[in-house]
Order: C-alpha cells, then sequence, then structure tokens
C-alpha cells in the first residue's frame, strides 16, 4: 500500500494533512507525549529524548499502517524486552483502530483522552495499607542522606538491633531503613577498599613511563599499571510469599539499599512466578521504587521455590559466574517439588561464588530446618544464616568476600 | 508499509539476512533517524549479524569493537605505538636536532594507532561500528561512549581534534550479562531478538544452508522447536540450528531418524544434563513428537 504520508485521520480535526513528510502534525505529536506519559504511568522508563525521537520517527512510518506504528513507536519508546507486553497493551488501548474509517486500510484513529485511564488498573490499587508504611520509609532516606558515616551498632541502635522484625512499629521502621543502608555502605566501603592499585607491581604502564621520561635518553622511572580488582557481583533473589508475609517488605527494603549502595546488583522476587525487579529498584526513594514494583509483584500468594529457580535457570543462565554472590532470602516453605529445588539450586552454585541462604525464621531457637524444601537445598549451601533482624544482617557484612 | 522499508527488506534478503517485520523496522529508523541501535537477545540468535548487513548493504566499512571486561577508553580510542616510539628515540639519540622537533616527530600520524572508535570517524564514508556484548564492558566505559557518540569527535593533544564527516551507523549488542544503564538505553533505538518462529527459521536454514533439502529443514526446524521448548540449561540458538544443518549436509542426509540424531546430538545439546534429559524424555516418547507431524 502506497501510504500517503498525510493521510492521518486524526489530523483532520486539527491540523491540515497536506504537511506531507515534513513534520508531524501537531496534535498527533501531543498525541505522542500523552502516549509517553501513558507508558510512564505503567512503569515504564520513558524519557523526554525517546519521546521527541518517536515524533521524528512518525515521520519516517506509513501512519496508515498501523502494526508499522506500532513496531516504529515499539523501537523507540521501549529498551527492555520486559516492557514489551506492558508497550503492547497500552498501545492497543490508546490507538485504537478507527472503525468509523470505511477504508479497507487499518488506519490511526486519533487517541481517546480518556481511554488510558479507564482501560487499564494503575498500579496504584490495593494493598493501601502497606504503601503508606514503605512510604515513611522513603522520607527517612531523604533525611539521612548527608549523616556522616558511623559503625553501625551504636547506643539506640543496639536496642533495635535485636528485636524481631515480625514485632516492628511502622514508627520504627526509618530507623530500620537507616541501619539498613549504614551495613550497605559498609559493605561497598570493604570492597573498594581492595581496588587501590599496588605502586611497583604489576605490568609497566608504557604509556605514562614514556611520558615521564620523555627528556631523559632512556627509561629510568617506570610506571605501573595493574589490573583492576574485579568486581563482585551480588545476586538477589527474594521470596515474597504469604510463608514470608511478615519479612518481605523489610527484606525488599534491605535490597534496596544494599542496591542503592552497589553498582551490580541483580534483583529477582518470587513466590509463584519469578520476576526480574532490578530496574524497579534503580529509582531514587523508595517510593518510586515501591510504585513500580507494585505493578509486578505476586505477593502473598504461596512459594514455588524450585520452580522459580528453574526459570531463573532458563532465562538468566548469565547473570550468574564465579565472582556472583548469590543470596537467597527465603525461608524455604516450598510447595512444589523437594528434588527440582535441589537440582536447580545445584546448577546455580555451580557457577556461583558463593551461595548463601538468608532465613528469617532460623532466629528463633525452636526452629530446626524441617521443610521439606529447605532439608534438599541445606547441603548445597555454603552458608545458611538468620536474617531475622539487623543484628543478623549485620553479620552479612563479615561475609560478603570472595 | 513505506517503499523504504519494503526496499529494505529486499535489500537484507539480498544480503542473506533472513528478517522480519521489527527487525526492519529497527533498521529502518536507526539509520534514517541517526542512531545507535541497541540489540538484544539471547546467544545465536544473529544479533552480530545485523551489523554485518548493515554494512554489506550499506556497501561501507564494518568496524567491530568486541568488549570484555577491563577494556579501557584508551584501548577504545587510540594509542600510540610505544614500541615505535622507543625505537626511534633510540636512533634518533645522536641527533643534535632540538628536544621540540623530536617529541613532535614521535607524536605524529605515524606513530598513532586508530582504534575501533577512532577509525570509525576518521573514514570518508559513513562506516557500520559494531559495539559487541557492551554489557561485558565496564560502566564506565558506556559512560564514556556515550560522549563519544554525542559528539562524533575526538581530540588528541598532539595532534589536534578529528571530527566525524559522516558519523557512523552504530550497532550495539549484549546478551545481558548485566542491566545497561539508562542513560544509554534512551539514546539507543531498541531491538529485542527472540527465537524465530518456525517460518522464520525454516528460512533461515534453506538460506543458509542450501545443500539440504525442503523435508529435512522442516525436520530440523520443528526439532529445535520442540528442543526449545524443553526445559534446558542452554537453549540452543539459530546458530546451532545452522551447525546441525551443516553437518547433516555434510553427511548427505535427506531426513532425520534415531541413529543419525544420536550422532549428530553434540551440535545442538551442549550440556550433560540437558542430554540426559532429552535421552530419557526420547526413551519414553520416541522421536516422534520431535518431528513434523505430516
Amino acid at each position: 500500500m502506497t501510504g500517503a504520508p498525510g493521510a492521518v485521520p486524526g489530523a483532520a480535526s486539527g491540523a491540515p494533512g497536506a504537511a506531507s513528510g515534513a513534520t508531524a502534525p501537531r496534535d498527533l505529536s501531543s498525541a505522542i507525549v500523552r502516549f509517553g506519559a501513558l507508558l510512564r504511568r505503567h512503569g515504564l522508563p520513558v524519557a523526554l529524548i525517546q519521546v521527541m525521537d518517536a515524533i521524528r520517527a512518525l515521520e519516517r512510518l506509513d501512519l496508515g499502517d498501523r502494526e508499522e506504528v506500532r513496531l516504529g513507536l515499539r523501537a523507540v519508546l521501549i529498551s527492555r524486552p520486559e516492557d514489551l507486553p506492558t508497550f503492547d497493551r497500552c498501545f492497543d488501548e490508546f490507538w485504537r483502530p478507527d472503525t468509523e474509517a470505511e477504508s479497507s486500510v487499518p488506519s490511526l484513529a486519533a487517541p481517546a483522552s480518556d481511554a488510558p485511564e479507564e482501560g487499564l488498573p494503575l498500579p496504584s490499587a490495593g494493598q493501601k495499607r502497606e504503601t503508606l508504611a514503605l512510604d515513611t520509609w522513603g522520607e527517612a532516606e531523604d533525611e539521612e542522606s548527608g549523616e556522616p558515616l558511623g559503625v553501625p551498632g551504636v547506643s539506640d541502635s543496639e536496642s533495635l538491633a535485636g528485636q524481631d522484625f515480625s514485632t516492628f512499629a511502622p514508627d520504627q521502621l526509618d530507623e530500620v531503613f537507616r541501619l539498613t543502608v549504614q551495613i550497605a555502605r559498609r559493605l561497598a566501603r570493604k570492597l573498594s577498599r581492595r581496588r587501590r592499585p599496588a605502586a611497583r607491581r604489576g605490568r609497566i604502564d608504557l604509556r605514562r613511563t614514556l611520558r615521564a621520561n620523555l627528556n631523559r635518553g632512556d627509561l629510568i622511572d617506570l610506571r605501573y599499571r595493574r589490573r583492576k580488582r574485579r568486581k563482585v557481583r551480588l545476586l538477589l533473589l527474594c521470596d515474597v510469599s504469604g510463608s514470608m508475609d511478615l519479612y518481605s517488605r523489610f527484606l525488599l527494603q534491605f535490597v534496596f539499599a544494599l542496591q542503592s549502595v552497589f553498582n551490580r546488583v541483580e534483583t529477582f522476587t518470587f513466590a509463584t512466578r519469578l520476576t526480574r525487579v532490578t530496574q524497579y529498584l534503580k529509582a531514587r526513594s523508595y517510593r518510586q521504587a515501591l510504585r513500580r514494583l507494585t505493578e509486578v509483584r505476586d505477593w502473598s500468594g504461596g512459594t514455588r521455590i524450585g520452580e522459580s529457580l528453574a526459570t531463573f535457570n532458563r532465562e538468566w543462565p548469565h547473570l550468574v559466574d564465579r565472582r556472583t554472590i548469590v543470596i537467597v532470602l527465603s525461608d524455604g516453605w516450598d510447595t512444589g517439588e523437594p528434588e527440582l529445588l535441589a537440582t536447580e539450586l545445584m546448577r546455580i552454585k555451580r557457577r556461583a561464588g558463593r551461595l548463601l541462604w538468608l532465613n528469617p525464621l532460623l532466629g528463633n531457637p525452636s526452629y530446626e530446618p524441617l521443610t521439606r524444601g529447605m532439608a534438599a537445598a541445606l547441603p548445597l549451601i555454603d552458608d545458611f544464616a538468620p536474617a531475622h533482624n539487623l543484628a543478623a544482617l549485620r553479620q552479612l557484612a563479615t561475609k560478603l568476600t570472595i | 508499509m513505506r517503499p523504504e522499508i519494503a526496499k529494505l527488506r529486499e535489500l537484507m534478503e539480498a544480503a542473506e539476512y533472513v528478517t522480519d517485520a521489527p527487525v526492519a523496522m529497527s533498521v529502518h529508523l536507526a539509520m534514517s533517524l541517526n542512531k545507535p541501535l541497541l540489540i538484544e537477545g539471547h546467544a545465536g540468535v544473529g544479533k552480530t549479524e545485523i551489523a554485518k548487513v548493515m554494512s554489506r548493504m550499506l556497501e561501507t566499512n564494518l568496524i567491530r569493537l568486541q568488549c570484555y571486561e577491563g577494556l579501557d577508553a584508551a584501548a577504545t580510542l587510540y594509542e600510540w605505538n610505544y614500541q615505535k616510539q622507543l625505537l626511534h628515540i633510540k636512533l634518533g639519540e645522536t641527533s643534535t636536532r632540538p628536544l621540540g622537533e623530536r617529541e613532535h616527530e614521535i607524536f605524529s600520524e605515524e606513530f598513532l594507532l586508530r582504534r575501533p572508535l577512532l577509525q570509525a570517524i576518521s573514514q570518508d564514508s559513513a562506516p557500520v561500528l559494531l559495539i559487541d556484548e557492551i554489557d561485558r564492558a565496564d560502566e564506565e566505559l558506556e559512560a564514556f561512549m556515550l560522549e563519544v557518540f554525542a559528539e562524533w569527535q575526538v581530540t588528541i593533544p598532539e595532534i589536534g581534534t578529528i571530527k566525524a564527516s559522516r558519523p557512523p551507523h552504530v550497532v550495539l549488542t549484549s546478551n545481558r550479562t548485566r542491566e545497561l544503564s539508562d542513560a544509554l538505553r534512551r539514546r539507543c533505538l531498541y531491538l529485542w531478538i527472540d527465537y524465530p518462529d518456525f517460518e522464520k527459521e525454516v528460512r533461515i536454514v534453506e538460506r543458509k544452508v542450501p545443500e539440504i533439502n525442503a523435508r529435512l529443514s522442516r525436520e530440523i526446524t520443528r526439532f529445535m522447536e520442540r528442543l526449545r521448548g524443553m526445559r534446558l540449561s542452554k537453549v540452543p540458538g539459530v546458530a546451532e540450528t545452522l551447525d546441525w544443518a551443516q553437518a547433516l549436509a555434510v553427511l548427505h542426509a535427506d531426513h532425520l531418524d534415531a541413529e543419525l540424531v544420536q550422532e549428530t546430538l553434540g551440535c545442538v545439546l551442549k550440556d550433560a544434563d540437558d542430554i540426559k534429559r532429552f535421552q530419557a524424555e526420547v526413551a519414553k516418547t520416541g522421536l516422534a513428537p520431535f518431528l513434523p507431524t505430516s
């Protein structure tokens, strides 16, 4: 089909369609802006530059060909495969096929301005109480950002450190966040200190040596360089299922704090299915991160650890190598097959630098890892540690080296 | 469909690349908007191939920068040929010419080693710059490249500023071993390549391994499709399909049978557990479910 660029049904209402190819009609441009906003509301990180590119891209697309417009906008506005389904849903909702047009060409309708709001549920629905409680953490983060680095666990915070997370009141949560960030920073310092190069070892740096000796006949003052220390990577697999309900909010918080300090942290949540949440946790504040998370989670619905790990091994095997510390945060209550859990965990262990399992129930002296899943996993784990309170998490700091 | 896109698909097919609408669209926009194209997908789905096809289509050079951990900015732009410089200094030791002049001499074009990014901007016509497996490089390099992409000019203190007359067409590939920065993603067009569907993969096999007959190519493709549906730890890509087809062509096979599959299984399954799992499956159901129904 020879799509004349001016043949935009929406153009009839405003700019004349004669603007053939030069610039996209004005109301079409503003529709793109609104479409970008819709995508953002659904958690897609669409930047202004991408919206501008989308408008430029329209000039190079056949606007009468809906599928072509979809693919074109997708190439510009999307930057992750996970975002594809959301994009397609939003596209279908926003750019409804023009049913009134009689032509056989399925053309692009001018978007109905109220369509998106009623059509798709926005992520703010439900779980309101929890959201509010978590919001206060985000504020705590803002307030404490200027605080000097101290050794965790002095004065008042000592009393908090021994307390079980399940008994925390909401007003104590800001303290929890503050301590977590401190731990995370301490971990980060510990790693970065090791990267300092030695002055007189390693390979000779010819570039700097030559510079330093330019006005001598010989190379006397040798300069060295050393391979930068390889960075440790963190992979977190967080159980957010019902049996972890009391803890998962805290643990997600912990993960968020780690991620805000470390560069390379990959985070997945699982209950019945596995979700990569790394990019959702890259938001500036916890509140922002949570808003994005509400879209993807399947919190509190039973656990299939084995299958979740299997999904991980199938889809993301390359995220684990010998420099990766894998941390599973779970109580081991698994409704799936323990054999599957053991096999999949073995797969991870074979490739990982270290495999840790943090269990929020271990702090209780009466707890013994008797759940079937846990029993299957235990022999494969390098470190099995409690994660029931801050004192326990702080101990994690001593283990985070390879 | 815009005629340019139809034309592009023709050109890509002519350049031995079996394409589909999303791929053609991304390449079309990358070239016409002059933006870098970021391609992600599983190993062996043909990400790198796109850059090669683009260069063949545009009849221009392909400049490749293979990323690895620890790759630093200097190694991507330019370096001085130190050995040659040292030799030159030694040879000229007895010279009475002033120091400044001698220094100027060893920091001239003759001693400059152009690395891929500098090569890419000092071409007469815009080349295709392939930055392969960007996820394996460090974050710092990613930021550095963004800077280069923004200006397309490089300043070498001793020589001056080199600016691209035509900015290169950039293709970046990633296997997602780490999440790339949002800044990079924002500046690139994005293409996710999944495993091809049945018809597309048949076309790829027929195009790349013309020696085998239509029946065998459909059998191979169906077989691969089934394999990918199993829960394998190393899922075979299109590259494996083609390896296998090639092997079968050498063996002059005209259809798949149990014996042949066993003999050539190593072409597609490369993990002991996967092979075990496959054998168990075949022992249970036979080979039939892996072959086309007709």
